[in-house]
């Protein structure tokens, strides 16, 4: 049985206008996550609603990566 | 592009058998796109459901005929669905949907063929009717948390 994760993810501090998507491992604080070509760091991550079968339900708050 | 691994992660298809998967694969149609490309246009009559298999499309909204400002809504990636609304409905579309990537996959399902199916087989019509509505409140409590 695959484990998918539906992800809501609310883009902090940016233009870029949040995304769904799923993804095949649970999104973790730190992670960095590309989102069509855009690179956003994981800042909070919590269940949305309870999971379902092999669905979970996730909400992902991303920053922008800090400038080096 | 093999569907059914594919359409397995979808969450509109979660519960339906195997055998029921197989006919909906028989449904799809599939479409590659560059970074840019509209897929619908809002306001545009709405035939088709759309599954996003690679890549990311964007969901753009228009206030009036004209608005010199249209918003992104959001991106949706690998496994979302866009033109369910019109499928439910009947109504035009109610944003423009543009791929962001260039090589956007999407599997297109007519409304006329997706209803047949679901008129047919109300087992798979339940499921897949409970998932969309599932997906659409997924949707609303996206954009509440995002503040559009």
């Amino acid at each position: 049985m695959t484990e998918v994760f539906k992800v809501s993810y609310v883009v902090r501090g940016s233009d870029h206008p949040g995304a769904i998507v799923n993804v095949d491992e649970r999104p973790g604080v730190g992670d960095r996550v590309d989102l069509g070509g855009r690179v956003f760091t994981v800042l909070e991550v919590f269940e949305l609603i309870p999971p379902r079968g092999e669905f979970h339900f996730l909400h992902v708050t991303l920053q922008t990566e800090p400038a080096k | 592009m093999e569907l059914v691994p594919i359409l397995k992660g979808v969450e509109l298809f979660d519960g339906i058998t195997p055998e029921e998967l197989a006919a909906v694969t028989r449904l799809c149609q599939e479409r590659r796109y560059r970074s840019g490309e509209v897929i619908t246009a809002q306001g545009e009559p709405g035939e088709e459901l759309f599954i996003v298999c690679e890549g990311f499309v964007e969901v753009v909204l228009s206030r009036s005929q004209n608005d010199p400002s249209p918003r992104a809504m959001v991106n949706l990636g690998r496994g979302q669905i866009f033109g369910e609304m019109a499928l439910v409905d009947h109504g035009p579309r109610s944003a423009t949907v543009r791929a962001v990537t260039d090589g956007t996959v999407v599997q297109a399902i007519r409304r006329q063929d997706f209803n047949r199916l679901c008129e047919t087989n109300h087992h798979l019509g339940f499921i897949v009717m409970r998932n969309m509505a599932s997906d659409l409140s997924f949707k609303v409590r996206h954009y509440h948390l995002a503040g559009r």
